[in-house]
């Protein structure tokens, strides 16, 4: 085996093996993943056998789903491969050592292979398991069924960043030398934002609904249409599908599945031959500094210069702000959910479910945020790097630091909160006093929010750090979205109580009560409190640690 | 017998032309300095030479092997320290040796013979376990060089190698270049320090603006400059531009 893989084997020895037995930390890792692990397999088992035991037709639906799961982690398989095949192969700052070694490129194309598709792949492995784990027990598949499973899994994940390699090598080639990276990027971004609204607007969740359909034959047959056999995960799950209903192996489904890997990676080793040194050539030069920048009018405001400095950093990184796009394309996905729902099929008033969705809608909305927060706010330290040091040494505290920090952040996240609770109330069409406590309960969430994610950022800042993708993925970035998600979770159920009693006051046109609006005012403050307390505890623990962390 | 011929080499970033047609040879035992302002393309001709970068034009000869075509054999022959050496920060100082040996097959005894030698050289034998982030610069500077100088290529390529070591290390890395050169090393260094090119190296070329403005041994530049019995600095100031130094210079002294 080639000794380029040494580095990964030492350094996750290191990390997970620091004294030659696992870490605390490892262990927790460990058992956090396994809690996530048997909570997914249960909650799949639930669904897949609440769709399997609604007759004949549960059958068929189930086996869509199933069908329609492989390829959306097909497809974000390929996407992910084509982001980070960027950095591993082109941008990866090991490059200078390895590629200056008389390694030969078969050994470099080999570890970058392997080391790309577990990188992308393992998380996927990991979530997609457990679902389609639970198909084999809800149709009584038997042991042989993960024996062809798991391979499969694997077989995709290969495919699936082996096209991805093979599509960005190329790619670098063909663009212009100085926007290579960054059109690397937009492309890949483009490609899962195109994906993503494909799959939204095909609105899969009306196949559930035969009442759609003009007759049930429309339906059946909308249904049973093969999928296209072009596309690798339906080779996947056509082999399951089979085995799964008849106990039956498709040998040609089987060979392709095991096949298709070796060939394309044996094409993406004949393609980095050809073309990595060109594209690794300029992928060096996309970083000469031969762009010429407006000067900008001096300002002795720390502040105003402190959010120029994060605008401008932001700006200028493509990989930073190129996900703007990728966060409208949700806006737009979420909200149009909202537009598409069902309310008057419901069993309960429209009015009623639109209230209970819209204060549902708070979580949701929270939980976005809380995603955006691990992406931007959390690694917004870290990544200041060694320029870290100059603001220490600077007059500047590092509390109005931080102060600023925060206010540079908060404003765009209450800004989207705001979009996101306002134009889905509307949609929902609520009126009264859910519009207020909605709004209200989500600023608090997205105050405290910011707050959390700063202070944990700090907390775990990787000054060092090779790349974003390990420090949104580090215990400090999963622990903070625990946190944050529980918080949440928890001020949804504390305002749960007293918002009932107000909107059932307001739709009966029930005069409301002192006690009502005591109890209002009381968990009003609470909840107040108890953000502002959690922020200020998160931000000066971060405080404390960050200049620790920077030694 | 030249151990490095570079010919006609140039590299253009765009309309830029970084390095311009730049044609220089070094001979097995030289050691070559490299002088130039910044900006001026010497680590562009550097990361040309170590394979990393791509020539539009010219040729890189390596021990008698055209580097375009046999990239391999040329980087086996080539020993290489950047000017901002990136480690891997999860491995053990001992682990990214051993990594880098086996990247270049050396065998387990000179291995074990010469890292033992330059660790405890270097003063880095009792942190030869601890993970590279804990380093300092210049222990991470004096780790890559024992990476290099535990090999024994016939071509060393070094980019300023004397940044964050302390005086007792620096002494020994140029001890050490004089004793590679000695046993038949060809030593090509890129330096901003005037002494250490010229205490250490037999001839030196000066690069401004992409071209090699002048390349020979001290008497050589002295006579170019103009200048008997300068030392380097004066040389080197001379022939890049010493006219606006001196503005500068006489125009802080009427402002103070």
């Amino acid at each position: 085996m080639t000794s380029l893989f040494l580095p990964y084997l030492y350094s996750i020895k290191n990390r997970f093996l620091p004294k030659g037995y696992p870490s605390s930390r490892t262990l927790i890792l460990i058992g956090f993943g396994a809690i996530l692990f048997l909570a997914l397999y249960l909650v799949s088992l639930k669904t897949i056998n609440y769709f399997h035991s609604q007759n004949e037709l549960g059958v068929i639906l189930s086996l869509k789903i199933f069908e329609m799961a492989w390829v959306i982690v097909f497809a974000m398989l390929i996407f992910s491969s084509m982001v980070s095949g960027v950095s591993a192969i082109f941008l990866s700052q090991d490059n200078e050592i390895i590629f200056a070694s008389p390694a030969s490129l078969s050994e470099l194309y080999l570890m970058r292979y392997l080391t790309t598709t577990f990188y992308t792949s393992w998380m996927m492995i990991i979530f997609s398991l457990p679902v389609f784990g639970a198909y084999g027990q809800v149709f009584s598949a038997g042991p042989v069924y993960p024996v062809l499973m798991v391979p499969a899994v694997i077989c995709i994940a290969s495919i699936g960043s082996g096209l991805g390699l093979m599509v960005t090598i190329i790619l670098v080639n063909l663009f212009p030398a100085r926007r290579t990276k960054d059109i690397v990027v937009y492309l890949s971004l483009l490609f899962g934002i195109l994906l993503y609204l494909i799959i939204r607007l095909l609105r899969p969740e009306e196949l559930a609904d035969p009442e759609r359909f003009p007759d049930f034959i429309e339906y059946l047959s909308r249904l049973s249409t093969p999928a296209t056999p072009l596309l690798p995960p339906n080779w996947a799950s056509g082999l399951l599908t089979g085995y799964l209903q008849d106990h039956y192996i498709d040998w040609l489904l089987a060979g392709l599945l095991v096949l298709t890997p070796l060939v394309l990676y044996f094409a993406g080793e004949w393609i980095m031959n050809r073309w990595f040194f060109p594209g690794f050539s300029k992928a060096q030069e996309s970083f000469g500094g031969y762009r010429r920048f407006t000067p900008p009018e001096y300002s002795p405001s720390p502040l105003t210069w402190f959010f120029r400095k994060e605008m401008k950093m932001f700006i200028r990184d493509s990989s930073q702000w190129s996900q703007l796009f990728l966060i409208g394309a949700l806006i737009v996905v979420y909200l149009y959910n909202f537009k598409v729902l069902p309310l008057d099929r419901s069993p309960l008033p429209a009015d009623a479910i639109a209230n209970i969705i819209a204060y549902a809608n708070i979580g949701l909305s929270g939980f976005l945020i809380a995603s955006l927060s691990t992406r931007f706010v959390f690694p917004s330290i870290g990544l200041e790097g060694s320029g870290f040091g100059l603001t220490l040494t600077s007059p500047l505290s590092i509390k109005r630091y931080m102060l600023y920090k925060y206010l540079f952040y908060v404003l765009p996240f209450t800004i989207l909160m705001i979009i996101l609770l306002v134009a889905s109330n509307h949609l929902l069409h609520i009126q009264g006093p859910m519009w207020w406590i909605s709004l209200i309960t989500g600023l608090v969430i997205t105050w405290s929010v910011v707050a959390m994610a700063l202070g944990f950022g700090a907390m775990y800042a990787d000054f060092k750090a090779e790349n974003q993708a390990a420090v949104q993925g580090g215990f400090g970035a999963i622990l903070f979205l625990f946190c944050a998600l529980s918080f949440e979770l928890v001020t949804i159920l504390i305002a749960s109580i007293p918002a009932y009693r107000l909107v059932r006051g307001w739709r009966w046109g029930i005069y409301t009560s002192s006690p009502v609006i005591i109890q209002t005012t009381a968990v009003l403050l609470v909840l107040l409190l108890v953000s502002v307390l959690l922020s200020t505890i998160c931000l000066r623990k971060g405080i404390e640690k960050v200049s620790q962390n920077f030694q | 017998m030249d151990v490095l011929q570079i010919n006609n080499l140039t590299k253009r970033f765009g309309n830029y032309t970084a390095v311009d047609n730049i044609t220089l040879s070094v001979k097995a035992g030289e050691i070559y300095g490299f002088l130039g302002p910044n900006g001026a393309g010497k680590t562009t001709t550097i990361k040309m030479l170590a394979g990393l970068l791509k020539p539009d034009n010219g040729s890189i000869t390596i021990n008698g092997n055209n580097l375009a075509e046999k990239p391999r054999v040329c980087k086996q022959d080539t020993g290489y320290v950047p000017d901002r050496p990136w480690l891997f920060e999860k491995l053990t100082g001992l682990e990214f040796l051993q990594f880098i040996a086996s990247l270049y097959n050396l065998d387990r005894e000179q291995f074990a013979a010469a890292t033992q030698y330059l660790l405890k050289t270097f003063d880095l034998y009792d942190w030869q376990d601890h993970l590279i982030e804990s380093y300092s610069h210049g222990m991470r500077q004096k780790l890559i060089m024992t990476s290099v100088f535990m090999q024994e290529q016939p071509l060393l390529v070094i980019d300023e190698p004397m940044i964050g070591l302390d005086p007792k290390s620096a002494r020994i890395v140029k001890e050490m270049f004089k004793q590679r050169a000695q046993s038949g090393t060809a030593i090509f260094l890129s330096t901003h320090s005037m002494e250490i090119a010229e205490e250490l190296c037999h001839r030196i070329a000066i690069i401004t603006e992409g071209k090699l403005h002048i390349s020979g041994d001290m008497n050589s530049l002295r006579a170019e400059a103009g200048k008997k019995n300068s030392d380097l600095e004066d040389i080197f100031l001379e022939l890049t531009g010493a006219w606006e130094l001196k503005d500068i210079i006489s125009a802080l002294r009427n402002k103070a």
